[in-house]
């Protein structure tokens, strides 16, 4: 690998910013409309003291990490059951099947109305982002475990409870782990809108507020901002999921 | 000698599917430390014989019994090793072995000790924190022979284990299985469809053909092991069964 | 055979179970029927919105098909910028290596946070919209297009080489043909992407269109409306994944019989 191969990616990123940043100052767009991103970092690190910078990121985090927990253990135990006993499963699969395709977003008017403008709805809105994507690979991972693994597991009489527990689920943890990686990215995709709509703080607020009050800066850092916390907390659950499960599976 | 294994008018078909049954009604008896090699084309019902002798199958007639009883399903002293994949792949090989010894209640200090001991006899000692995705094909199916041993398993049956290997290391698994077999004598019944891997192997071939499933040929070879491919008496039996394999084609 | 009717008749019980149970609850007062409309309240507002329209005059239909029209604006917009983009990084391991922090963080910014954005630059018209879901779908779709190119069978350009067959050539009867699959299944998420993205962005500014119905249903305390506006959304999207399976289908029937013999 040559030393231009192995720092590719930050020569991208900056040439990235770079070429946004020239855009800007030349005035090919009129900066009120779309600011430099230097500006933007300025505006925002200047207007915003730090604490209330880290409140906003932190309540968002608290809402989707609240949704995301309970839509993860609620997709995960439904999903193992439907995908495990046939009774589960004719039960279950028609109400989510006739709920799953209906967008997250869809359901923010009804969270409104059955929970009120507070916390509340939103976490419900993160917790339904979550679960269906959850239970759908949690479900399908019961279903596609190989055959020959059962097989084995019954050959030294293995079953009941103890099948299910000991080679039922971890056989299908792959596809559970990659479920609850793709409920999380949806869950706090669905936050960000819910924190738009409706919200007295939070990344997606911060962003709305800043336009509102004509601080198209602060906006654009905040994007940036959403952008960084998705993609750093993504990373974080791709991490623990190579320390458990890549240890003995390749994704 | 007492009989280890001994099948009566044992039938299976099944439900979904019309036509002749999947075996016909077999007899068989099955010595004890005698080691049985099933030999046959896809659909000849070995399989199917083979998984209602582990009873993880329900016969449509007849009866097996096991040491004089019935078997009623899996357990009861039968080990199984089955084609390659069927390891826990989140298991370590080590966790693997004890896996099957935890399941016959040996505790979990001994389940650890003796998944070592197993691991050094199929040639794999230090090899027993490693996933079964970081072991080859060969040594999948060593530590799969060392998890079925783990069972303490009067019988051994084995569903084609090496046939996903490649030639080479078929071969030095076929000469491996024989050496832990010389240590740990147990009465082993083997599926392939590799007429050499049979004449290697057994002490007794059966030949079967489909639809019904049923035995067709029936040969014991008497020659001491380890045998050479170029023993004139393996030669005449290999042409005999093929020609016996062809005829039913 | 009796399997195979459990496998229908088990589910529609269970439905009608489940729709009874409301609609008897709703009756007998357990809940109450301005949050949880009964299933017949919702047949009549369905009865009504096709009919009568809310707000009054525009019809489900007229929200339905704004709601698709912009869609499929933005999904067509997006695959027509991504497609030769996600070729050509693609085919540029260099290229790609450069690309890949701002593509996946592009991706990580959540499309509806661009939505303050998209009102200053376009207003609140349907620009806007058309812009946030194009967004959504773009990267998706160059994601997959990049991963399809990288993830071509290295035999197949070998085995098209020993048939002297060379740059050009190989890129459009080797390479695209190859990748299509994956592209196909890109397009069909995109358009799932597409299906979440429309719902936000007509909340705000808008009374036209499925999404901006179940808001301003909201407004008016009319959650039978809301609700059916939801299940609509639903069932449109799943219409627009069935058509674009079967297209799928069509298009690829190699891969489509690949897949069942892995199954």
């Amino acid at each position: 690998m040559t030393r231009l191969e192995r720092h590719a990616g930050t020569i991208g990123v900056v040439a990235f910013l770079l070429l946004w940043e020239t855009a800007a100052r030349l005035g090919w767009r009129n900066p009120a409309i779309m600011p430099a991103p230097s500006e933007a970092a300025l505006a925002a690190l200047t207007t915003i003291p730090p604490g209330v910078l880290a409140a906003h990121v932190a309540t968002s985090l608290g809402r989707v990490l609240a949704g995301f927990a309970l839509g993860a253990a609620a997709g995960v135990a439904l999903g193992i059951a439907a995908g495990w006993y046939r009774p589960v499963a004719l039960v279950c699969r028609p109400v989510v099947e006739i709920l799953r395709p209906i967008p997250p977003l869809a359901w923010i008017p009804v969270a409104i109305v059955w929970f009120g403008l507070g916390e509340p709805s939103k976490i419900f809105v993160i917790f339904l982002g979550t679960f269906f994507p959850v239970f759908t690979a949690a479900a399908r991972g019961m279903a596609s475990i190989p055959p020959v693994i059962l097989r084995a597991a019954r050959s030294m009489d293995v079953d009941g409870l103890r099948l299910l527990a000991k080679v039922a689920v971890p056989a299908a943890m792959p596809d559970i782990a990659t479920g609850l990686r793709i409920g999380f990215g949806l869950g706090f995709g669905v936050l960000v809108a819910a924190e738009l709509i409706a919200a007295e703080r939070g990344m997606g607020h911060l962003v709305m507020e800043a336009r509102q009050l004509g601080q198209l800066g602060i906006s654009v850092f905040g994007i940036f901002l959403i952008g960084i916390v998705n993609l750093v907390a993504d990373h974080q659950l791709a991490a623990a999921i190579r320390r458990t499960v890549g240890r003995w599976h390749r994704f | 000698m007492a009989a280890a294994i001994e099948i009566s008018g044992l039938a299976k078909s099944f439900a979904h599917d019309p036509g002749p049954p999947v075996l016909g009604a077999v007899d068989l008896g099955i010595e004890e430390n005698e080691f049985v090699v099933l030999l046959g084309r896809s659909g000849c019902g070995k399989t199917t014989l083979l998984n209602l002798v582990a009873g993880l199958e329900t016969p449509s007639a007849g009866r097996i019994l096991v040491g004089g009883t019935p078997v009623t399903g899996p357990g009861g002293g039968k080990g199984m090793v089955f084609q390659q994949g069927a390891l826990f792949p989140w298991l370590t090989a080590r966790r693997n072995i004890a896996f099957a010894a935890r399941n016959r209640g040996v505790a979990s200090a001994e389940a650890d000790r003796l998944a070592d001991e197993l691991l050094a006899l199929v040639g794999l000692a230090g090899a027993g924190h490693k996933y079964p995705f970081e072991l080859s094909g060969g040594m999948q199916q060593r530590v799969a022979i060392a998890r079925a041993l783990a069972l303490d398993p009067k019988i051994l049956l084995m569903d084609e284990p090496f046939g996903a290997l490649d030639e080479i290391t078929r071969n030095e698994m076929q000469d491996e299985l024989l050496r832990v077999w010389a240590q740990r004598r147990k009465t082993v019944v083997f599926v392939t469809h590799s007429i050499w891997e049979g004449l290697i192997l057994a002490d007794r071939i059966l030949v079967m053909a489909p639809r019904p499933g049923r035995f067709v040929l029936e040969r014991r070879i008497d020659l001491p092991r380890p045998r050479r491919r170029s023993d004139p008496a393996l030669i005449a039996l290999y042409d005999e069964i093929w020609a016996c394999l062809r005829g039913d084609a | 055979m009796r399997a195979r009717a459990a496998e229908i008749l088990v589910p529609l019980a269970v439905l009608a179970a489940f729709l009874g149970t409301w609609e008897y609850a709703a009756a007998a007062g357990w809940l109450r029927p301005i949050r949880f409309p009964p299933p017949s309240r919702l047949a009549g507002s369905f009865v009504d919105l096709a009919f009568h329209g809310f707000p009054e005059g525009i019809t489900i239909w007229v929200h339905a098909a704004i709601t698709v029209q912009r869609i499929l604006a933005g999904h067509a917009l997006a695959l027509a910028l991504a497609i030769p983009l996600g070729l050509l990084i693609g085919s540029h391991a260099l290229l790609d290596r450069m690309t890949a922090p701002v593509v996946a963080f592009c991706r990580s910014v959540a499309t509806l946070s661009l939505l303050p954005l998209a009102l200053v630059w376009f207003g609140t018209g349907e620009g806007a919209k058309i812009f946030l879901i194009g967004y959504g779908c773009f990267w998706v779709m160059l994601s997959a297009t990049i991963a399809a190119v990288k993830l071509v069978d290295p035999v197949l350009i070998r085995a098209a080489r020993t048939m002297d067959t060379g740059g050009w050539a190989i890129f459009l009867r080797v390479v695209l043909p190859a990748t299509l699959p994956r592209l196909l299944s890109g397009a069909r998420i995109a358009l799932g992407v597409g299906f979440m993205v429309i719902v936000g962005a007509e909340m705000i500014g808008t009374i036209r269109g499925l999404g901006s119905l179940i808001m301003e249903a909201r407004t008016f305390y009319r959650t039978d409306i809301t609700m059916v506006g939801m299940l609509c959304i639903g069932a449109f999207g799943l219409a627009a994944m069935a058509a674009l399976e079967w297209l799928e289908a069509r298009l690829v029937p190699w891969q489509a019989r690949a897949e069942a013999q892995t199954r």
